[in-house]
C-alpha cells in the first residue's frame, strides 16, 4: 500500500501492524515460493508431501541408527481429498520437540551447512503441515514414543502469525511401541502411478536406500513392500566449510554476519576451505577494501567483491569427505532387490569436481530384464532413467537435465541395444556433490556441467560395455541351444526316411544321429533343477524324451 | 533307366547316408549346384549346360537340416512310387510326406514350394529324370493343329479336338507322332491370344501347328516342342508378350532353363525363332498409343536380362535397349487395337512370311 495514502479507520499500532506483517510473511512465503517448493501441481504437491514424510522418518531412523521400516498409506476421501500416513520405527520425538519439528517452518537444522543431505529439497515435514492446513484448513495428528510405553498424540496447526506450532489437542496413552506416525488430509491433489507419482517416488527411493523398508498402501488398497537388501546403514556424511568456488554473494554476507571471527581475513581462513593465509593475500590484492575488517561489518558490495575474488583465484579442490556414495555393492543389492534383472552393472566412478571446485562423484548402473523398465499401455517397454541426486530421486523436469541429457548422448547400440527407449531397461543415476548445480529452483534438474555428464557419460558407457559381453554370450547361447533343439527335432524324422530306404532299425538310427549331434555341438540340453508339477512345459521339450 | 536302376541309386543314396551315421560322421550328401553360379552358357549349341560345382548338404548345419531331411524324406517316398510302379503328381507326394513332427506343431513340409526345389535336386543329385522318379506335374500347355498323336494305344488327331485342343501332360515321354501336317510349330505365351488364333482358323489358313504355354513354359510343354523341332524338324517360332518376362520365356523354350540346365538337352529347342512382339512392332504397326508404361520391376528385369551370356545376340540387346530406352511394353493382344482378326490376317502372316524373325 502505498505510503502517502490516508489510512482508513485511523492508525494503527506499530504491534499490529507487525502481526499482520509476519501473518502475511509466512504464507506469503509459503505461497510464493510454492513451486520452489515442491507445491505446484496436484500430483506433484503429492509426491512432495511423500517425499517430505519419508526425508523426515529416514533422517530420524539413521542419526539414531536404526533400520529404517516405514509404512505409508494414501487414501482417497473425495475428488482430489486424501488422507495419507507415514509411520516409522525411529527414536520417536520427546514430547515437547514435536511442536518445534511439525509447527515450525524453516526451523530445519540443514540450511546453512554444506553438507550433503536428502534435505535440500523443500522445507521440511513442516510444510506439510502447513500444505495440510492450507489445502482443509484442518490439523496434522502425530503419534509419538519414545519407547518409554506412553505414546503422545498431539493435534496441531501452524500458526501463522508466530510460525510456530498450535497444538489442538494432545493426549497421552499406553502402548509398546516406538516411533512416529503422521496423518493427514490434503486436498487439490491427485494421485496416480505415472513416473511422477508417490509410487515411483517410494520405489526409487528404495533403490537408492538399499537399508530402508518401506510398506506403501495406494488409495486403490493395493499393498507394495519394498523389501531391505542391506542391513548397512549408510555412514552419515561430514559436514565440511563451503569452498569458496560457487559461493554466491549472499550465501558470502550470510556467513559473515553469523562468524565468531574477527577480521575479514580470518573468517576468510577459518570458515572456508582450502584458503589459506597465502590465499588470503592473494584475495586482499583483488579487492579494494581493508581485509582487517571486522566481518560483520562487510557491506553487500564488498561481498560482492569477495564474490568476485573468488572467481579469479586458484583454489585447491575441495576435500571429498563431505561425498557419501550408496556404493557399489549396496546399490547392486538394491537393483537386484527391487527390479529382479536379468542382468546388471554397477559403476562407481572415483570423484570429480565441477563447477571449478565443487567435488562430485557418479554411481550408475543399468539392469536389464525382470521388472526393469516400464511397461506400456500397448504391453510393449519402455526404458526408464531414474535420476538421483544425493539419493534423492528427482521426477520432474528430465527434458534439461543434465543426467537425462548424459544418459540419452550415449550411443547404445553400440552396446547391443537397438532401440534404446523402448527396451525393458532401467538405467539409474545418482549425482553425489555437495552442492548440486540445479538449473532453477525446482530442484529437479541438473544443470548441464561439462564434467558431470562426462562423468556420467563414461560411466554408462562401462555399464553399457559390461551388458554387452553379457548379452552377445546370451544371443550365443540362445542360437546354440535353438541349432540343438532344431537338429534334435529333425533326427527322427529323418532317421525314419532312412530307415525306409535302407530297411535300417529306425530306432538305432535315431540315437547315433542324436549322439553325433549331441557330440558336435558340445552340448547338453539344461536340467530344470526341479520341475514343478502343473508348470506350462515348452513345446520343444516333447522330443527330448 | 529302368525303375530297378532308378531304385537302387535312391536306396544307395540311405545306405551312403546310414554308414556316415554308423561311423559317427556327420550326414551329407552332394547337391550340384543349381542357379546362375553354376550354368554356362554354350554358344555353339545355343544350350545352357549346367557346370560341375558342387555343393555339400549338411545335417548338422541348421541352414541345411531341414531341408536334408525333407530330402531324405522325398527319396525314401519316391522309392515307394517307382517299386509299387504308381506315378504321383508333385501336389500329391506333398501331401504324402506332409505330417506333424513328433512332439512339435511343426510340419514336415509347410507348402509345396519347399518340396518342389528340393525333388529337382534330387534329380540333379542322382541323375535321373523326374518321370523316373514316377513323378508328373500338373498339365500345362495346349497344343492344337494338324498332327494325331498315338498315347498309350489310343490316338489323338488335334485337328479335331473342337476350340480346347489338346492339355499338355507333363510327361509326354511316351507320345508317339503318328502324322504331322504342318510347315512350322507357333508357340504362343498367352492363351487368350491362343483362342484368339484358334477362333481366326489360324491353324487352319497357316498349315501350322500351335501351342500355348500359359505363362512360363512346363517341362512337358518344352519337351514336346523339342521333339517337334529334333523328330518332325517342325520349324518353332515363338511369339510372346513385348516386355523382358515374354523375352525370357523364350529363351528358356530356346536354351533351356538355370533350374534345370541339366536337362537343357532335351528341354531346350534352339532352333527357335522369335516372332514378336518387338519393340519394332510398335514403330512399324503404329502401336504407340497401346503401349504401357515400365515398371521399376520391369526395368530392373531388362538389366538383369542384359547381363546374361545368352541375351547377348546384337538382336536381342538392341530389342532390350530400345525397351529401356522408350520405358514401355507392348503386350500381344495390344495388337486388338487394329481389328480383332488383325493379328491373323494381317501381322503374323506378314512377318512370318517375309521371315522377318528374330533369332
Amino acid at each position: 500500500m502505498p505510503k502517502d495514502q490516508p489510512i482508513e479507520g485511523g492508525e494503527r499500532s506499530a504491534d499490529d501492524l507487525f502481526k499482520s506483517f509476519k501473518e502475511v510473511s509466512i504464507t506469503e512465503f509459503f505461497r510464493k515460493n510454492k513451486a520452489h517448493l515442491g507445491y505446484s501441481g496436484k500430483v506433484r504437491s503429492l509426491t512432495t508431501v511423500v517425499h517430505e514424510l519419508v526425508t523426515n522418518s529416514l533422517d530420524a531412523c539413521e542419526e539414531a541408527g536404526i533400520l529404517p521400516d516405514l509404512e505409508l498409506n494414501i487414501k482417497q476421501l473425495g475428488v482430489e481429498h486424501y488422507r495419507y500416513s507415514c509411520r516409522d520405527n525411529g527414536p520417536g520425538i520427546p514430547a515437547k520437540h514435536v511442536s518445534r519439528v511439525f509447527g515450525k517452518m524453516l526451523a530445519g537444522t540443514k540450511f546453512h551447512r554444506n553438507i550433503q543431505l536428502r534435505g535440500q529439497q523443500g522445507i521440511g515435514v513442516a510444510g506439510v503441515t502447513m500444505f495440510s492446513q492450507m489445502t482443509t484448513g484442518k490439523p496434522v495428528r502425530i503419534r509419538t514414543s519414545i519407547g518409554d510405553g506412553d505414546v503422545h498424540e498431539i493435534h496441531l496447526l501452524v500458526d501463522v502469525s508466530k510460525n510456530e506450532a498450535d497444538i489442538v489437542e494432545t493426549k497421552i496413552y499406553k502402548e509398546r511401541w516406538r516411533g512416529t506416525e503422521i496423518i493427514g488430509e490434503l486436498k487439490g491433489v491427485l494421485f496416480n502411478l505415472s513416473e511422477q507419482g508417490p509410487y515411483e517416488y517410494l520405489r526409487r527411493t528404495a533403490i537408492a536406500n538399499p537399508h530402508i523398508r518401506i510398506t506403501f498402501i495406494d488409495p486403490e488398497g493395493r499393498k507394495s513392500v519394498f523389501e531391505r537388501a542391506s542391513k548397512e546403514i549408510p555412514k552419515r556424511p561430514e559436514e565440511v566449510k563451503s569452498h569458496p568456488k560457487g559461493m554466491d554473494v549472499d550465501e558470502i554476507s550470510n556467513m559473515a554476519k553469523k562468524t565468531s571471527a574477527t577480521r575479514v581475513s580470518s573468517f576468510l581462513e577459518n570458515d572456508f576451505s582450502r584458503i589459506s593465509k597465502s590465499k588470503v593475500n592473494e584475495i586482499q590484492s583483488k579487492v579494494h577494501f581493508d581485509l582487517k575488517k571486522n566481518p560483520r561489518k562487510l557491506s553487500w558490495s564488498e561481498a560482492e567483491e569477495l564474490a568476485k575474488a573468488f572467481e579469479a583465484v586458484d583454489f585447491m579442490a575441495p576435500p571429498i569427505a563431505g561425498l557419501c556414495p550408496i556404493g557399489e555393492a549396496q546399490v547392486r543389492k538394491a537393483v537386484l532387490n527391487i527390479l529382479k534383472p536379468e542382468f546388471e552393472a554397477v559403476v562407481e566412478r572415483t570423484p570429480a569436481v565441477h563447477s571449478g571446485g565443487v567435488p562430485f562423484q557418479i554411481e550408475v548402473a543399468v539392469a536389464y530384464g525382470g521388472n526393469a523398465g516400464r511397461e506400456i499401455t500397448d504391453g510393449g517397454m519402455r526404458t526408464e532413467v531414474m535420476r538421483f541426486s544425493n539419493r534423492v530421486p528427482l521426477l520432474f523436469d528430465a527434458g534439461g537435465c543434465a543426467l537425462q541429457q548424459a544418459a540419452n548422448s550415449v550411443d547404445w547400440k553400440r552396446y547391443g541395444i537397438r532401440d534404446f527407449d523402448n527396451s525393458p531397461f532401467t538405467v539409474f543415476i545418482n549425482l553425489i556433490s555437495t552442492h548440486i548445480p540445479y538449473t532453477s529452483a525446482g530442484k529437479q534438474s541438473v544443470a548441464s556441467d561439462d564434467e558431470i555428464v562426462k562423468e556420467i557419460r563414461m560411466a554408462l558407457m562401462d555399464v553399457g560395455r559390461k551388458f554387452n559381453r553379457y548379452h552377445s554370450r546370451k544371443r550365443r547361447d540362445l542360437e546354440r541351444a535353438e541349432r540343438f533343439n532344431t537338429l534334435m527335432r529333425y533326427s527322427g524324422e529323418l532317421a525314419k526316411a532312412i530307415s525306409a530306404l535302407t530297411g535300417g532299425d529306425e530306432k538305432e538310427l535315431e540315437e547315433r544321429i542324436k549322439d553325433i549331434v549331441t557330440k558336435k555341438l558340445k552340448f547338453t540340453p539344461q536340467e530344470e533343477p526341479d520341475k514343478k508339477p502343473g508348470k506350462k512345459k515348452k513345446v520343444e521339450e516333447g522330443d527330448e524324451e | 533307366m529302368s525303375d530297378k536302376e532308378v531304385a537302387k541309386k535312391l536306396v544307395d543314396l540311405g545306405k551312403e547316408l546310414e554308414s556316415l551315421i554308423q561311423k559317427g560322421r556327420e550326414p551329407k550328401m552332394t547337391v550340384p549346384q543349381r542357379g546362375r553360379s553354376n550354368v554356362s552358357f554354350d554358344e555353339e549349341a545355343n544350350l545352357l549346360r549346367m557346370g560341375d560345382k558342387d555343393s555339400s548338404r549338411n545335417f548338422l548345419n541348421v541352414a541345411h537340416t531341414k531341408k536334408f531331411m525333407q530330402t531324405t524324406l522325398i527319396a525314401s517316398k519316391c522309392r515307394d512310387f517307382v517299386e509299387s510302379g504308381k506315378t504321383a503328381s508333385i501336389r500329391e507326394l506333398y501331401y504324402q510326406m506332409k505330417h506333424t513332427i513328433k512332439g512339435t506343431k511343426e510340419n514336415t513340409f509347410e507348402d509345396q514350394s519347399e518340396s518342389d526345389p528340393l525333388i529337382v535336386d534330387l534329380e540333379t543329385m542322382l541323375s535321373v529324370l523326374r518321370e523316373e522318379l514316377h513323378l508328373k506335374a500338373d498339365d500345362k500347355g495346349t497344343l492344337i493343329g494338324n498332327i494325331v498323336i498315338e498315347d498309350t494305344g489310343d490316338v489323338i488327331d488335334c485337328s479335331k479336338l473342337g476350340r480346347s485342343g489338346l492339355s499338355i501332360p507333363s510327361i509326354v515321354e511316351h507320345y508317339k507322332f503318328q502324322e504331322v501336317d504342318a510347315d512350322y510349330c507357333l508357340v504362343i505365351e498367352t492363351g487368350a491370344m491362343f483362342d484368339r488364333l484358334v477362333e481366326e482358323k489360324f491353324p487352319q489358313k497357316n498349315n501350322c501347328i500351335m501351342v500355348s504355354t500359359k505363362g512360363q513354359a512346363a517341362r512337358g510343354c518344352r519337351r514336346l516342342v523339342n521333339r517337334l523341332s529334333r523328330e518332325e524338324k517342325l520349324p518353332i517360332i515363338m511369339f510372346t508378350d513385348g516386355d523382358p518376362w515374354g523375352y525370357y520365356i523364350y529363351s528358356v523354350v530356346k536354351a533351356g532353363s538355370m533350374a534345370l540346365a541339366h536337362e537343357s538337352e532335351r528341354l531346350g529347342t534352339p532352333e527357335t525363332q522369335f516372332v514378336g512382339m518387338t519393340m519394332s512392332d510398335v514403330e512399324d504397326f503404329g502401336l504407340e498409343k497401346v503401349t504401357e508404361q515400365l515398371k521399376d520391376v520391369d526395368k530392373k528385369r531388362i538389366r538383369e536380362l542384359l547381363q546374361y551370356p545368352w541375351f547377348q545376340k546384337k538382336e536381342w540387346r538392341r530389342e532390350l535397349k530400345l525397351m529401356e530406352q522408350k520405358g514401355v511394353r507392348i503386350e500381344q493382344q495390344a495388337l486388338a487395337s487394329k481389328s480383332l482378326e488383325f493379328v491373323a490376317k494381317e501381322y503374323l502372316p506378314e512377318k512370318i512370311n517375309s521371315k522377318q524373325l528374330l533369332p
